[in-house]
Order: C-alpha cells, then sequence, then structure tokens
C-alpha cells in the first residue's frame, strides 16, 4: 500500500476551455509506471464532505509530472480547480486495467472519445508515438467548449476529426457520423472512452464490421481497489469490477 | 506494553482488525507489508452456494458515509476454500471467516466444510440474512439467532463469533441471546437499513431500491450500542460503524469493545488500521497504561 498510497505537491493548474481544465502534480514513481488507460482515486477533501475519493484517468505523464485533465462536473471535481501551486494532492493509484498496446501488425488505430472520455488517449498516444499504424481520433463534444486543445494529438500523429451535437466545430451530430474514417480491415485497433450510449454504439459498429476493440468504463468508485464490490457492471462474464478488472474491457464483453 | 486480546481461546497479536466485505478480494493488498500487522483479517461474508451479487448501482455516498446493496458477491464456500483460503493463509494474519446462510442448516453444513479446511482462526456468523420462517432477519429475532449459533456451535472447531444487525429494538436482547446460546464474541454493528433518493429522476440511487448505511455517520449510534451492550455481557465485542482514526477507535474501546474493525473508511484511507494501531499505542503510552484490559471498558459512569 504504502507505493500506491501518497502525498504529491501540485505543480500547476490551468484552465484550458470554457469547461475543461488541466492539473499537474509532481510524482516521478508514478509518472514512470502508469500505463494508458489506468486511473488514480484523489481525496478531494480533507473532511467528509465529499465522502469518497474520485478517480480520474492520468492524461499525461512525462519529467516526474502527472497531469489529468478534468471538467468541474460536481462538488468534488470543482474543489479540484481550486488547489494550488505547493498544495498536496493525496493519491491512491495508479489503479485498474490498461488498455493493451495495439500489436505490431496494426495498420489503423482509432481512438474514439466523447467528452471528457478522450482524456487517457493523450498519454495513449505519447507512448506509441514510434508505432506505425495510421492514427485517428473521432472525438464527440456538446459544443466548441467541450473540444480539447488538438494540437498535442497532432503532434503525436494523431488525426482529429470532431463532431459536436450544436455543430460549433466540425460534423454536426454524434461521433458516429465520422464511423466512415475507420478502415473495415482486421487491422484496425479502436480504442474507447466516453458516455455508455456512445461506447455502445461503437460495440455495435465493431460487431457489425468485425473489428476488434477495447473501452474504457465509468461507474461511481469507493474503494477503487477492487475490495467493496460496489462498482460493478454488468459483462457477458457476469459483474465485473469497474476498478479492478477494468477499466478497460474488451469491447465485446461489455454488455450495454 | 501489552496489546493482545483474545476471542475465545484464540490469541491476537492486537485489538485492529478490519471489517467483512470492506477489506479483500485484491491480491496486490494481501501482498502489502502493513496487512501483517493487523491482529486479524475478515474476508467477505461467503455463502455456501455462489451468489452473483445485486444490480448496479450497488452503492451512493451520503453526507459523511455511504448506502451499500452489494448483495453478498461471492465465489461459494467451496471455491471459497479451494482458491482464497490459500492466499489468505500466506498472509500469516488470523484468518476470521465471515460465513452467512438461509437456514441453520446451512450454516451447519458451512460450518462443517471450515472444520476441514486449514488456516482459520475463528469464524463469524453474519446473521443479517433472511429467516425463512419469519419476515425478518435471523439478526432480528432473539430466538432464531440463538438457534443458529446453538446448532453451529454444536459443530464447530473454532471459536464463533456471532454477527449483529443494529436494525432492532434493543439490540442488548439479541446479544444476551446470542451469549447464552454459546457464541464466543460479538461482532458489531452492521449497517443501517438505509435509502438515498435521487429526486431528478425521483428514482432510489441505489439499484436495490435501500441498502445498508456505514461510515462516520452510523458512528455515534454504533458506540451506544457496544456500549450498553457491554455492560450486560461477558463474551468480548468487536467493535465497528464508522471508525476513521485513533480517537474514534478509542470510542469503541473505552466503551467496551475488545476489539475495532475498521470498515467502509479502508475506502477512503486504506492505511487507516495501521495509523489506528499506532495511534491506540502511543495513547496508552500517554496514559500510562500497559494493558490494553486498563483501557477495554474504561468508561466513568
Ligand atoms: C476510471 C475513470 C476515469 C475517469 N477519468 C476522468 C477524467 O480524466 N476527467 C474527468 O473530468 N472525469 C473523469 N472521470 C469522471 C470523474 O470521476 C467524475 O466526473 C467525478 O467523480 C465527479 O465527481 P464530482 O464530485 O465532481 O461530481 P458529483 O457531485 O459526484 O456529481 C455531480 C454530477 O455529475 C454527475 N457525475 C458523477 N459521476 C460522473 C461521471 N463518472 N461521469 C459523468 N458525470 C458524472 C452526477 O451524476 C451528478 O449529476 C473518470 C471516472 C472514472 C470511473
Ligand atoms: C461495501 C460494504 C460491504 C459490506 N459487506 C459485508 C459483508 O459481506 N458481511 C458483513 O458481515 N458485513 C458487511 N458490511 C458491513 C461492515 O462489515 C460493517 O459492519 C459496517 O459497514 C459498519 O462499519 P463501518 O461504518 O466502519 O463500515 C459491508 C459494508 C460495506 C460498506
Ligand atoms: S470501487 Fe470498490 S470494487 Fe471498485
Amino acid at each position: 500500500m504504502s507505493d500506491i498510497l501518497k502525498s504529491y505537491p501540485v505543480v500547476a493548474l490551468k484552465q484550458v476551455s470554457p469547461v475543461y481544465f488541466r492539473l499537474a502534480f509532481a510524482a516521478p514513481g508514478l509518472a514512470r509506471v502508469v500505463k494508458p488507460g489506468q486511473f488514480i482515486h484523489i481525496k478531494v477533501s480533507e473532511g467528509f464532505e465529499p465522502f469518497f475519493r474520485r478517480p480520474f484517468s492520468v492524461y499525461r505523464a512525462h519529467d516526474g509530472i502527472v497531469e489529468i485533465f478534468f471538467e468541474p462536473v460536481g462538488k468534488g471535481s470543482r474543489l479540484l480547480t481550486s488547489k494550488k501551486r505547493g498544495d498536496t494532492l493525496d493519491v491512491l493509484g495508479p489503479l485498474g486495467k490498461p488498455f493493451t498496446p495495439p500489436a505490431a501488425g496494426i495498420k489503423q488505430i482509432v481512438f474514439i472519445g466523447g467528452g471528457i472520455g478522450a482524456a487517457p488517449f493523450m498519454l495513449f498516444s505519447d507512448r506509441i508515438k514510434v508505432h506505425k499504424a495510421e492514427k485517428l481520433l473521432l472525438y464527440g463534444g456538446r459544443s466548441k467548449a467541450h473540444t480539447f486543445s488538438m494540437t498535442d494529438f497532432k503532434k503525436n500523429g494523431v488525426r482529429v476529426l470532431t463532431a459536436t451535437d450544436d455543430g460549433s466545430v466540425g460534423v454536426k451530430g454524434r461521433v458516429s457520423e465520422l464511423f466512415k474514417e475507420i478502415r473495415l480491415a482486421p487491422a484496425t485497433m479502436i480504442y474507447t472512452c466516453g458516455p455508455r450510449p456512445m461506447m455502445a454504439a461503437v460495440q455495435a459498429f465493431a460487431k457489425v464490421h468485425d473489428l476488434r476493440g477495447e473501452a474504457s468504463c465509468e461507474e461511481v468508485m469507493a474503494c477503487g481497489l477492487g475490495a467493496c464490490l460496489g462498482c460493478s457492471i454488468p459483462t457477458v462474464h457476469g459483474y465485473r469490477t469497474v476498478c479492478h478488472d477494468g477499466p478497460v474491457f474488451g469491447l465485446n464483453e461489455l454488455v450495454f | 506494553m501489552n496489546i493482545s486480546v483474545k476471542i475465545g481461546n484464540v490469541v491476537l497479536a492486537n485489538p485492529v482488525t478490519v471489517a467483512s466485505g470492506t477489506f479483500g478480494h485484491s491480491e496486490e493488498m494481501y501482498q502489502a507489508k502493513e496487512v501483517r500487522c493487523l491482529g486479524a483479517i475478515v474476508p467477505k461474508t461467503v455463502t455456501l452456494h455462489a451468489q452473483q451479487g445485486n444490480p448496479p448501482r450497488r452503492m451512493c455516498e451520503v453526507a459523511a458515509g455511504m448506502i451499500n446493496a452489494i448483495g453478498i458477491e461471492n465465489p461459494g464456500i467451496d471455491a471459497f476454500i479451494a482458491t482464497k483460503l490459500p492466499k489468505l493463509k500466506k498472509i500469516g494474519v488470523p484468518l476470521i471467516v465471515s460465513i452467512s446462510a438461509h437456514s441453520a442448516e446451512d450454516f451447519v453444513l458451512m460450518a462443517e466444510k471450515l472444520n476441514v479446511a486449514d488456516g482459520v482462526a475463528a469464524v463469524e456468523l453474519n446473521l443479517s440474512c433472511p429467516n425463512l420462517q419469519k419476515k425478518v432477519l435471523v439478526a432480528q429475532d432473539a430466538e432464531a439467532t440463538a438457534a443458529v449459533i446453538r446448532q453451529v456451535k454444536a459443530v464447530t472447531r473454532y471459536p464463533l463469533i456471532a454477527k449483529l444487525s443494529p436494525n432492532v429494538t434493543s439490540i442488548v436482547d439479541i446479544a444476551l441471546a446470542a451469549e447464552s446460546s454459546g457464541a464466543d464474541a460479538l461482532s458489531m454493528v452492521n449497517t443501517f437499513a438505509a435509502m438515498a433518493i435521487d429526486v431528478k429522476k425521483r428514482r432510489s440511487k441505489i439499484g436495490n431500491f435501500t441498502g445498508g448505511l456505514s461510515g462516520p455517520a452510523i458512528r455515534p449510534i454504533a458506540v451506544r450500542m457496544v456500549c450498553e451492550t457491554a455492560a450486560r455481557v461477558k463474551i468480548p465485542i468487536i467493535g465497528m460503524g464508522g471508525i476513521t482514526c485513533t480517537n474514534d477507535a478509542l470510542e469503541f474501546l473505552i466503551a467496551g469493545a475488545t476489539m475495532v474493525a475498521v470498515g467502509t473508511y479502508n475506502f477512503i484511507n486504506p492505511r487507516a488500521p495501521l495509523e489506528i494501531l499506532e495511534g491506540i499505542r502511543v495513547y496508552m503510552k500517554e496514559n500510562k497504561m500497559t494493558d490494553i484490559r486498563e483501557l477495554i471498558g474504561s468508561i466513568q459512569r
């Protein structure tokens, strides 16, 4: 436990869009061992309000710095927006099962992210920069405010295609409008993370076209360690914990 | 300084343990050297047959606590003995196995299976299970509680701990029934029946509709129950309910608990049991106590 439960100093908090923040903290050991798709469980308050820790994907990890990318949606994430340089962050992690790295023979890697769900794909694209495959991010957001700064993805050689509900950037509509960009070949690997209806659509598409893929799931968490069995979701194998058996599951294992 | 305690004829190195269902399943945790410092460990309740548990959402947080309805997801006693027990044994900490069943016969069957297993220090009966004859839980009925304990006691080779539910009019009556029918210790308390509602959806926040409240929110009631019970029974009590820190644990010990268990707060601070163990030592030193028995039940009336 001593190696996964630690306090780290905050290095910077930055608001990067009208709705998104980036929080960086110094954690050399964590930065070294964390794998794309894994998450950290943060104790956001000193007291009991809110009571549970809050899970966040690791967005970047380099040079001893770990970053999360988040949207303040409630009391826990809002508390994080008041963090300042020098504050400490009580972190449990890295936790969970990471994405499976794409095999050498893969010709096309498609990340499909909805809203904040695209966060883990930044670390993932950082780590597979040298992979020769064509890389795509199909990104769906509510509006322009909910789109990432896509230059970092582009620097990693990822072509970004965007769909927004209101059409303020990219195609107007759901991320499924962008599925036609996916090469219908077994050498394609899909990785998805986002709202359940979006991932259900990705699963259906992958099934029809016989494509392989993985999906990262969300559920309210208490322990984050597989101890309480509180974050279970239905899978084809029965209930599985998102925190310990996931958050990454085979796309065809999930039951929507 | 002597902080060892006794449950039946089993001596435990210290009075700090963990509450069933709040610890375990992840093997990585078992490896942690911190775990080896505990007085005992209590894995999640096991039933005769495997149970898949309740549909999600299985839990939600509330002010200073949580509500859960996990539904005792577990692999069943045979798989537990075959696959989990060997790993748990390796930790080298006395193991209290929690079991639950729908009838006294099934409790007996499970106790017999544990008799031939190896590496068990004590058996805890989770009595918060339906009583098939009546519309209440076994733990809500003094007679049913006594009947289950008497029958298990007749077959088991281990000290027997009865885990009591707080959802009763008089927990002392149930505790006395457990003691007189042969329980070697009491574990108290389990969760409080509760619910929370999502007002936007006008639905329960819990898939199972209702669940059990745990965490700091229940602590004052749990302390009161332990204090009342300790004054009336002679067998040791494992006190639990919202323990988060040394001070909380001391309340239970002073109220009369022989041991303390950290439950829900393991999810927030997995190091809490260790911090509490150290804190108890410091408190005893500061108060010039050399034996934990000077602390247990030291409440002034
Ligand atoms: C494995 C994992 C990785 C995650 N990674 C990130 C990340 O990188 N960045 C990020 O911003 N968030 C991430 N989340 C979601 C994040 O944990 C939640 O947004 C956060 O816990 C909400 O806490 P809160 O106290 O702010 O909101 P609460 O006060 O708990 O809830 C406020 C509102 O937000 C809604 N809400 C609660 N939980 C979620 C959720 N999981 N998703 C969407 N809405 C929710 C509630 O229904 C409620 O309406 C991740 C979740 C998981 C399980
Ligand atoms: C998620 C969760 C699962 C639990 N599962 C069990 C269980 O399987 N068997 C049992 O006897 N008690 C179970 N309990 C009850 C605890 O062991 C404990 O009695 C109760 O939560 C009060 O202590 P606490 O407030 O410190 O958590 C569970 C509690 C929680 C929160
Ligand atoms: S949060 Fe406890 S098992 Fe996943």
